[in-house]
């Protein structure tokens, strides 16, 4: 679990423009990190190996864009980091503050995706039933039978976010009463309203045209600005350019520059 | 919490489940309504039959029981005891006073002879006489404005419960309510003279056939009461067919009173008498017990059996005096007696209990089957779940806690559905077995049209084949059941010659619906855990990435 000194709680608002390095980035320890990390895919009798021993460490504060052609592994890289799955038996691990995630009970890699991670996916992935204000504060509801309180209280933190999304008008709506740029400003303030360390997004501009997607790409800014440490991968140069490392998925390994 | 927000929206945002909650709403209501039904109608049969005989039968052959006076005696001086009547229950033929002229209608009766005094206090026999003025304003505006009842003073029910007409000082004769043709039941349960034909104050004639101990027939006799009563047990077959007489008038008629019994055997003296043996005492065919209030009909059963023992043996010793007593007769509780009667109904009704919970096993199958595509259909809705934190358990709880509330739903709606049935099933059979009333079928007509109207509309107009569809079907749907209603005439279905009671049980069977309620809830859920376990093992990789 994270610390509760340094969960990331900053304020929703747009920024513009590339975003600073933070000065310790390459030094500082690892937060996130994925060494020698292997996953292949079976279809039947046909195994399709998609990482071969990729590598990445991602320090606390860092944004880091992940490059590649479609197919490349990408989506994998990044729903191994945030505990979606898991890699090859014995083959890599994903650390978490110098913690195995990948190695704990379900239990844990539940807790650890609810409480360390923030998820922004390409297609927003909003649940049509619930209204936006519901789906904003889903993750609080989410872990305990008893959690009341926890779950006013992560209502009040999305509204709140909501309100700096611009969304305030919108709580009652549902998802399908929305524009693009709207879902993925809910979708954002629901990876961030249990106050994750690490923000994962899976091309969150993807599905947007290039004004909306450039207004996303500012509001992941200036959450990174107040510390939240951001992983996103994107095929998309220009978008891979708002992050201060850029990283190549080649031939299922990390390459670096 | 979020399973509970989730499988609420997921509840009433869909029409799906609301077809879920409808199918199990159906099953539970056809389960309950028709146990309550057989329910009602055994308790019905239980209760009916106590109360026209009493808790213990005592009954003999032809030959019946002779001294029986004596052995009443023994019985009212036991402690189960309550009280105890002399009964002789025979078969004759009742000459009614109808048709007008000549020639009369002869119906086969079965002839109860009775002491009324005492038979009233073992049965309920002075609850059940039927003519008798109303006991209180609340009964008076209960009455139909033509019920003869409203006009009667209380010589008709003192007539009945003495069997003798006040009158002239005659006995008198009372009626199964349904043995004339002169009694109409009306909706409200009452009865209005039909025909013309009031029967208090008629005269029958009653052929009855001797039968001697030794079996042999003896010439038909006759004798004509003043009809004085009607009796309504509520128990067609019983009010079809029963008629009560005074004991002493039946034991003239049957030659089981008592009579000097002379030696034909010997030579008549100068006078051309034959020698006097003695005299055979009177004799009855039953005798009924009431037990005393919270005595167990069994132990009164043997208290009664051990009295009789005694009697026999008593009477075995007294070689002075004629008439002993068989030593064999038949001693039943009341639901002994009434065993073949009883026991089929409890049969079919756990039949009919196991065959209709059998629905609960297709309720399960229809939230399996409707769950099932709520999976696929949700598929990427769990991914998104297990990515915000979501366990494997939680994702299961949703479904589980859906099928649940469809289960709860659905089972409550059943109850009050069922409830709704049969506490108006009367109504409903009565408006089943009257002619469709006009305004039904201009109703549904006038739905069918509108119905047709807006199909059009859809398909034609607007373009849209599912409303179009929708609308088609249900306009088809009410132009059938208008053809239905405009040629429904009256349907009896509840026949009561059929069924013994003239009214159908309309009291909900609440312990058994308790059960059919918490059986509706755990199918549902059973029906829902597959898919729920389906959902659980999804995996969210593939659930995001293909859902």
């Amino acid at each position: 679990m994270a610390d509760p000194a340094s969960t990331h709680s900053g304020t929703l608002s747009a920024d513009s423009g590339r975003t600073s390095r933070p000065p310790s980035a390459t030094t500082a320890p690892p937060m996130l990190a994925a060494l020698e990390v292997h996953r292949t895919y079976r279809f039947g009798q046909v195994e399709v190996p998609v990482l071969r021993g990729a590598s990445i460490s991602i320090a606390q504060g860092e944004w880091v864009a992940i490059l590649g052609q479609s197919g490349s592994g990408k989506s994998t890289l990044m729903h191994l980091l945030g505990g979606l799955d898991r890699p090859d038996e014995g083959r890599g691990t994903i650390e978490f503050e110098g913690r195995a995630v990948n190695l704990g009970a379900g239990r844990s890699l539940d807790r650890y995706r609810n409480r360390d991670v923030g998820f922004v996916f390409q297609f927003y992935h909003l649940l049509p039933e619930l209204s936006v204000l519901e789906n904003a504060c889903l993750p609080g509801l989410v872990g305990g039978w008893f959690g009341h309180a926890r779950a006013a209280a992560a209502r009040r933190r999305a509204e709140e976010l909501l309100d700096q999304a611009g969304l305030s008008h919108r709580l009652r709506h549902r998802p399908a009463e929305l524009s693009g740029g709207e879902r993925q400003r809910v979708a954002i303030v629901r990876a961030l309203v249990n106050g994750p360390r690490v923000l994962l997004a899976d091309e969150p501009t993807g599905n947007l045209d290039a004004t909306t997607g450039a207004s996303i790409l500012d509001l992941i800014a200036a959450q990174h600005a107040q510390g939240l440490t951001v992983a996103m991968v994107t095929h998309d140069a220009t978008v891979a350019a708002r992050a201060h490392r850029v990283v190549h998925l080649r031939d299922g390994q990390v390459v670096e520059g | 919490m979020y399973a509970a927000l989730l499988s609420n929206r997921y509840l009433t945002s869909r029409v799906i489940p609301m077809i879920a909650v409808g199918a199990v709403a159906l099953c539970v209501a056809l389960v309950i309504i028709v146990v309550s039904v057989m329910s009602g109608f055994l308790d019905m049969l239980k209760a009916s039959g106590r109360t026209l005989i009493g808790d213990v039968i005592v009954s003999s052959g032809v030959g019946g029981i002779p001294h029986y006076d004596e052995w009443l005696a023994d019985l009212r001086a036991l402690p189960e005891v309550e009280e105890a009547t002399p009964v002789i229950d025979t078969l004759g033929l009742l000459r009614m006073p109808y048709p007008s002229g000549p020639s009369k209608e002869i119906a086969p009766v079965q002839v109860w002879a009775i002491e009324p005094a005492s038979f009233a206090r073992v049965t309920a026999y002075g609850e059940k006489v039927w003519w008798r003025p109303p006991t209180d304003d609340a009964a008076r505006d209960a009455m139909l404005p033509e019920d003869p009842r409203l006009r009667m003073d209380g010589s008709i029910l003192r007539d009945g419960l003495t069997l003798t007409q006040a009158s002239t000082g005659r006995p008198g004769i009372v009626l199964g309510m349904h043995v004339s043709i002169g009694n109409a039941r009306q909706s409200n349960g009452s009865y209005l003279p039909r025909f013309g034909w009031f029967m208090p104050g008629e005269e029958v004639t009653l052929t009855v056939v001797p039968v001697s101990e030794s079996g042999k027939i003896s010439e038909p006799r006759d004798a004509t009461f003043p009809i004085v009563n009607e009796v309504f047990s509520g128990v067609y077959d019983v009010d079809k067919s029963r008629i009560f007489i005074p004991l002493a008038q039946a034991q003239q008629l049957l030659r089981l009173d008592a009579a000097p019994l002379y030696d034909t055997t010997a030579e008549p003296d100068g006078e051309g008498n034959l020698p006097l043996l003695g005299t055979t005492p009177a004799r009855v065919t039953k005798v009924l017990i009431r037990a005393k209030p919270g005595v167990d009909a069994l132990a009164a059963r043997d208290a009664v059996e051990a009295s009789w023992d005694a009697f026999v043996a008593k009477a075995a010793r007294r070689s002075d005096r004629l008439g002993r007593p068989p030593e064999r007769v038949s001693i039943l509780t009341w639901e002994q007696q009434l065993r073949d009667l009883i026991g089929p109904v409890e049969k079919e009704r756990e039949m009919m209990r196991i065959l209709f919970s059998i629905i609960h096993i297709v309720c399960a199958g229809l939230i399996l089957s409707i769950f099932w595509s709520i999976v696929i259909e949700k598929t990427r809705d769990i991914g998104i779940l297990r990515s915000v934190g979501a366990s494997r358990l939680g994702i299961l709880w949703i479904f589980l806690r859906y099928g649940l509330a469809i289960g709860v739903v659905g089972s409550l709606a059943g109850v009050g559905i069922a409830w709704i049935v049969v506490d108006n099933i009367n109504l409903i059979h009565e408006a089943i077995g009257r002619d469709a009333p006009r305004a039904a079928w201009i109703t549904t007509c006038a739905l069918s049209v509108l119905s047709l109207v807006m199909a059009l509309h859809s398909l034609a107009g607007r373009g849209q084949l599912l409303p179009g569809l929708l609308w088609t079907i249900a306009s088809v749907t009410l132009g059938v059941i208008t053809l239905a209603l405009l040629g429904h005439r009256g349907t009896l279905i509840w026949d009561p010659s059929v069924y013994y009671f003239s009214r159908i049980p309309s009291q909900v069977d609440w312990f058994n619906a308790a059960i059919t309620v918490g059986g509706g809830i755990v199918f549902s859920v059973i029906g829902a855990a597959i898919p729920a376990a389906k959902a659980a093992d999804v995996d969210p990789v593939e659930a995001l990435r293909y859902g």
